[in-house]
């Protein structure tokens, strides 16, 4: 056993973290367990319970560090953060050169509180800030075909650490959102707690309960009145199945890419509409290369934020993707062919063969309430003429 | 102070109630409501038949119930073998719904093999008809050809008669005659009464699997839709240049170029077992079809067009799958899986999906058919053949259609005749001499 600790004193925990977070950020076809290191994150995962006011059980990882953040300072960044080890490789290069950093404020702190607030009220305005999220989005270019919405998002990783070079250190001290939630739940400890260490800094407390009022209000202003100023969305590209409602998802959804990468039918791609900013990067279903399978909830399991909330696989006839449209004019049964592949593909029996009266063709005919837009017929049509409308 | 401290605490229990509160999120099934069942059409009423002697019309080695692709196929394969064949035919003519159904594309005649490249894969007694037909320019384009009916009906009374089948037309099986488990012939009705065949294998090539029903064997039953293809003639005066001619879709071409054939899915979920939905759908199907010619004909351009036939067998696509000793998957299909059993490798003709892709018609592999797959699970002396032997429903568009029926057929048949020349049971059949005996008789195994 001695030598097990001495390995494990050695062994470096945060590295160790940044190994496994690497493995699961990877398009390594790893499934259910892809992007796995952000349900760590215990910002994103309040900002998650908040905004849907519900929780999963994987939300409990996240729960013990934040635990562990309550009685060891900064936990999360001393022992797991991936971010927060390239930030500390780059400060410690730069030590004692670059601008000195302690007069700028803890702008981290007031992210979370007011993110968090606003979460409350239904949008988690800085959850995209999490280091978690900078981090996997960077890998998002390892599986997708080079856009400018993916350029942007590999692009966050690089510019966190290169902030870090002419200011060592600022990253993580003062603007990362979940140090900074780290650094309140330390103040909100020593409140709670009434620990004085140095009883003269208790007018700075009090003005940090001032700010914090004010940085809350401004976050639950944020929350309220952002979401009439997104337009609510008209939907124009296909979710996964049981996401929330497009304004909702676009601002939840933190572009971790672990849907697309765990989709056993590659059908997730990222969605890239230049005229919807706020929708850049969200998964969207395209089904050129498979369909939604009728037993599968890979993307539900893996997601960390709850943008697709976690949903049984019995219950999947009941979560809409779309609706399929039929191009009747080119189907090969009105050309009097043998072919029966739509209503054969459907899990659903949402494909029915109606006989038009005074007719000898029959036509196949979807039923609405019951198609949930899986794609299956999309993908077998012969002559390609249904698709899936949002 | 304090009032700070309370005030913090209070955030904090409840907001950590709230958390423990809120339930766990997931998005649950709703219970299926459970819906009436479909009514089955049975009557009550039932009257005993008195018992009587049979005569008994024939002791032979193998029978074979039933002529269309695949009984057809069967008969002659057994009685290449040596054994001595008859075969019942309950219309007027061979090859089933391929000549009197007027399904006349011969699907699935190709397929992808491991190399990737696209090869044809009906050989045997398939292959020979197929050539013949080709021979008497009655057959156009090599993938999946499409025959005339009535060459057809020649080419397969000839290879009968060439082989040496004892031919019954008009006759109808009705029921099996039993031993146990084991089938020791078949009586038939015809315009000369009812009658026994006493034989050591029969091959049912019935495609709705009545003598394994009569057998008592295990089966699936499947509702699928029935049509009824028609022909158009003069299709060659249809005139183009009339003012307000516009272009129609009517049916493929066939070797006969003033002749089109017209196919019809016709209705979903129908029961083909059940006479009065079959009498239904055929005065219901006929008239449809006088009417929609009649619509044409007042089109312009097509006034010269007439209805030249329509089917004298409806087409019921599928209606019951035997349980035999291998079920064939889909998944099988898919991976080139071999079978130490083959007999026969058929093709694909249309898109399917596999593991939530899509793999197009042109992408798709070949595939060996197992004897396992004809061999039923309870009865003895017993091999079906056609689309009612072993396979998984998601597989049905393959396995019904006329190019896997002629292999199965030809599989069946050349098993039961040698089974009857080795003297072995269908069970313990040394599957090592029929492919060789298959080979021999042209197949192709792979």
């Amino acid at each position: 056993m001695a030598w097990l600790k001495r390995l494990f004193n050695k062994t470096d925990t945060r590295s160790l973290f940044l190994l496994l977070s690497i493995l699961f950020a990877l398009p390594l076809g790893w499934g259910a367990m892809s992007g796995m290191s952000i349900w760590f994150s215990p910002f994103i995962m309040l900002n998650s319970v908040f905004v849907l006011k519900s929780a999963v059980w994987l939300n409990i990882l996240a729960v013990i560090v934040l635990i562990l953040a309550f009685w060891r300072k900064r936990w999360f960044c001393r022992n797991m953060c991936p971010l927060g080890w390239g930030c500390d490789l780059i400060s410690s290069s730069r030590k004692g050169r670059g601008y000195p950093i302690k007069k700028i404020p803890p702008l981290g702190k007031w992210l979370a509180i007011s993110s968090l607030v606003a979460a409350l009220a239904g949008i988690p305005i800085f959850i995209l800030l999490d280091p978690m999220s900078i981090f996997n989005s960077f890998f998002v270019i390892f599986s997708q075909k080079l856009a400018f919405p993916i350029l942007l998002s590999f692009s966050g990783l690089p510019l966190v650490l290169a902030i870090n070079l002419p200011f060592p250190g600022i990253w993580c001290s003062k603007l990362c959102p979940l140090g900074g939630l780290q650094d309140e739940l330390i103040s909100v400890r020593d409140l709670i707690l009434g620990k004085q260490r140095q009883p003269k800094r208790i007018h700075s407390i009090r003005s940090t309960g001032r700010r914090l009022f004010l940085v809350s209000g401004a976050g639950l202003l944020a929350g309220l009145l952002l979401p009439s100023f997104i337009k609510p969305a008209k939907k124009s590209y296909l979710q996964p199945p049981g996401s929330l409602p497009a304004d909702r998802f676009n601002t939840l959804c933190i572009r971790c890419g672990s849907c697309i990468k765990s989709c056993p039918t590659d059908i997730l791609k990222h969605h890239m509409d230049p005229s919807e900013l706020l929708s850049w990067m969200v998964p969207e279903i395209s089904f050129k290369e498979g369909y939604c399978l009728e037993n599968c909830n890979v993307c539900s399991q893996v997601c960390p934020s709850g943008a697709i909330i976690l949903f049984d696989r019995e219950a999947k006839k009941h979560l809409f993707i779309g609706r399929a449209e039929i191009g009747l004019s080119r189907c090969l049964l009105s050309e009097n062919k043998e072919c029966d592949r739509c209503k054969a593909a459907c899990s659903y029996d949402a494909i029915l063969m109606e006989q038009n009266e005074g007719s000898l063709q029959t036509l196949p005919v979807v039923i609405p309430e019951k198609c949930v837009g899986c794609g299956a017929c999309v993908l077998i049509c012969p002559p390609g003429v249904i698709e899936i409308v949002p | 102070m304090k009032r700070r401290s309370f005030l913090s605490n209070l955030v904090l229990t409840s907001g950590s109630l709230a958390l423990g509160a809120s339930c766990s999120r997931k998005i649950e099934p709703i219970p299926a409501a459970s819906g009436p069942k479909t009514a089955v059409s049975e009557q009550g009423n039932t009257i005993l038949e008195p018992s009587r002697q049979i005569p008994i019309l024939a002791e032979t080695d193998v029978l074979v119930i039933g002529g269309g692709p695949a009984g057809t196929a069967a008969a002659i394969a057994a009685s290449r073998t040596g054994a001595e064949t008859y075969l019942v035919e309950r219309y007027n003519h061979l090859g089933g719904l391929w000549t009197g159904g007027l399904v006349l594309p011969l699907l699935s005649t190709h397929a992808v093999d491991k190399k990737q490249r696209t090869r044809q894969v009906i050989y045997g007694l398939g292959g020979e008809m197929s050539q013949r037909l080709k021979d008497l320019g009655m057959s156009i384009s090599e993938v999946d050809p499409v025959v005339d009916p009535e060459a057809a009906k020649y080419v397969l009374d000839e290879m009968i008669l060439e082989s040496g089948v004892k031919m019954l037309y008009h006759t109808w099986a009705t029921n099996v005659i039993m031993d146990d488990n084991m089938v020791k012939g078949v009586f038939v009705e015809s315009k000369s009464g009812r009658m026994a065949i006493l034989a050591k294998v029969v091959v049912d090539c019935t495609g709705d699997g009545d003598i394994f029903h009569w057998a008592g064997e295990q089966y699936d039953e499947m509702q699928y839709h029935i049509g009824l293809v028609h022909r158009l003639g003069n299709i060659d005066r249809i005139d183009p240049a009339k003012p307000g001619y516009v272009d129609k879709h009517i049916g493929g071409p066939t070797p006969i170029p003033s002749v089109n054939w017209v196919n019809m899915h016709g209705l979903d979920n129908q029961d083909g077992l059940d006479v009065i939905n079959l009498s239904r759908l055929q005065q219901e199907y006929r008239r449809e079809i006088w009417e929609s010619v009649e619509d044409l004909r007042k089109t312009p351009g097509y006034e010269k067009v007439f209805l030249l036939d329509t089917a004298s067998q409806i087409g019921v696509r599928m209606s019951r799958i035997v349980d035999a000793e291998y079920r064939l998957t889909l998944e099988d299909t898919m991976t080139y899986k071999e079978f130490d059993d083959a007999i026969g490798i058929s093709g694909a003709w249309t898109t399917m999906l596999y593991k939530g892709k899509r793999i197009p018609r042109e992408e798709r592999p070949l595939w060996q058919i197992p004897y396992r797959s004809l061999l039923p699970k309870k009865t003895e002396n017993l091999l079906v053949a056609g689309r009612c032997f072993c396979f998984e429903r998601a597989l049905v568009e393959d396995t019904r259609i006329i190019g896997t029926c002629l292999i199965t057929g030809h599989g069946a048949g050349a098993a039961a005749g040698l089974a009857v020349r080795e003297g072995q049971e269908l069970r313990n059949l040394d599957t090592g001499k029929l492919k060789e005996l298959l080979l021999k008789q042209g197949a192709w195994l792979g």
